[in-house]
């Protein structure tokens, strides 16, 4: 039974990304939203440490955000989501995991 | 059944009443006879701390909450080791009794549970 | 499916804009919305009081807007609106103080409250922090 798990602090400034990536389970989703998707910019530390995780998970973001912040997902492996997606994507999982 | 739930508490004691907040919605799950779990993480872990001295900031003392759980039937504690850890304090006593656990093991705990709430 | 939407900020906050079109979202999808509740600097979403500039959003108001033309239960944490000084008329008067400025449509009420909304509910989200 799957989780999905919410984040949407800077990967930074918070320790969301770092946290969440120690206790994913193989098969969940990590959802980046707010600020959270800085986490995508391609180089960066925090786009290393995505890359780095040995469990299989699935990646998505919140597109308003992404596209907010002028981000380009083109090589990063992450799903984008409108809000129809982003409810769907949460009944598909058997729970939810919002980090705050 | 009842649904279980995993309450995730990230904050440290003195920063904020958010750590108390959180608790609060432990203390409330075991008025109700609900099952309930506290996982400490990350700043979380600082709350289970021996020798801390609230008076010295004029707050309430949180531990005693923490110890008030028992009796409220909040009974599986559990601390992030690596937390502990990565603070300088994995030797450190624990003013409340919380069972260390590995990234693999907080995996199988959140997978152990219908909700899990993280503050 | 039916949800429990916890709001935790502000409406200053995107992560409180970000709640409402979930939860538009959610109803639009044909789900159920068992309890919006508002907890922690999430009760500061549920008052009366906030002026918003002509030229921005007025999340609150839209927030306020969707709960009573849905007939949702929208519950405000009574500990947590208190020391934040959102009350509504019986707390005004309870602890003599000047103005109610619960929303209408939000009731002050306990934790159990989303205890109850989770037993009741399959999937809890909350939104929190920016």
């Amino acid at each position: 039974m799957t989780t999905l798990h919410i984040l949407n602090a800077s990967p930074s400034t918070a320790t969301q990304l770092k946290s969440c990536l120690r206790v994913v389970s193989s098969g969940d989703g990590i959802v980046l939203c707010g600020e959270a998707v800085q986490a995508l910019r391609a180089g960066s530390v925090a786009a290393q440490q995505l890359q780095a995780c040995e469990r299989g998970y699935r990646l998505y973001a919140l597109q308003e955000d992404v596209q907010a912040r002028g981000i380009d997902t083109a090589t990063m492996p992450v799903t984008l989501l409108d809000y129809p997606a982003f409810v769907a994507l949460c009944v598909d999982y058997a729970r939810v995991n919002s980090w705050t | 059944m009842a649904k279980s739930v995993l309450l995730i508490s990230r904050q440290a004691p003195w920063a904020g009443i958010a750590a108390a907040e959180a608790l609060d919605i432990a203390l409330a799950a075991g008025a109700f006879d609900l099952p309930l779990s506290i996982l400490f993480m990350d700043d979380g872990v600082l709350q289970l701390l021996d020798q801390q001295q609230p008076l010295a900031l004029e707050q309430k003392d949180l531990s005693a909450n923490l110890q008030a759980l028992p009796m409220f039937g909040i009974e599986q504690l559990y601390v992030a080791q690596h937390c502990l850890t990565e603070r300088g304090l994995a030797e450190s006593p624990l003013a409340i009794a919380a069972e260390r656990l590995d990234d693999q093991q907080i995996q199988q705990l959140i997978r152990a549970h219908d909700y899990v709430v993280t503050l | 499916m039916k949800f429990v939407i916890s709001v935790l900020s502000p409406s200053t906050a995107p992560s409180t804009r970000r709640a409402l079109r979930f939860a538009q979202a959610a109803l639009a999808a044909g789900h159920e919305i068992v309890r919006v509740f508002f907890y922690q600097d999430g009760v500061l979403s549920a008052s009366n009081n906030i002026v918003v500039a002509q030229d921005q959003q007025n999340i609150t108001q839209q927030w306020q807007t969707f709960i009573t033309e849905n007939q949702l239960d929208a519950v405000v944490c009574i500990a947590a609106a208190l020391r934040r000084g959102v009350l509504d008329q019986t707390e005004a008067q309870r602890y003599g103080r000047e103005a109610a400025n619960l929303a209408e449509g939000y009731q002050l009420s306990g934790l159990g409250q989303l205890h109850d909304g989770l037993q009741q509910a399959e999937r809890f989200i909350s939104f929190g922090g920016e």
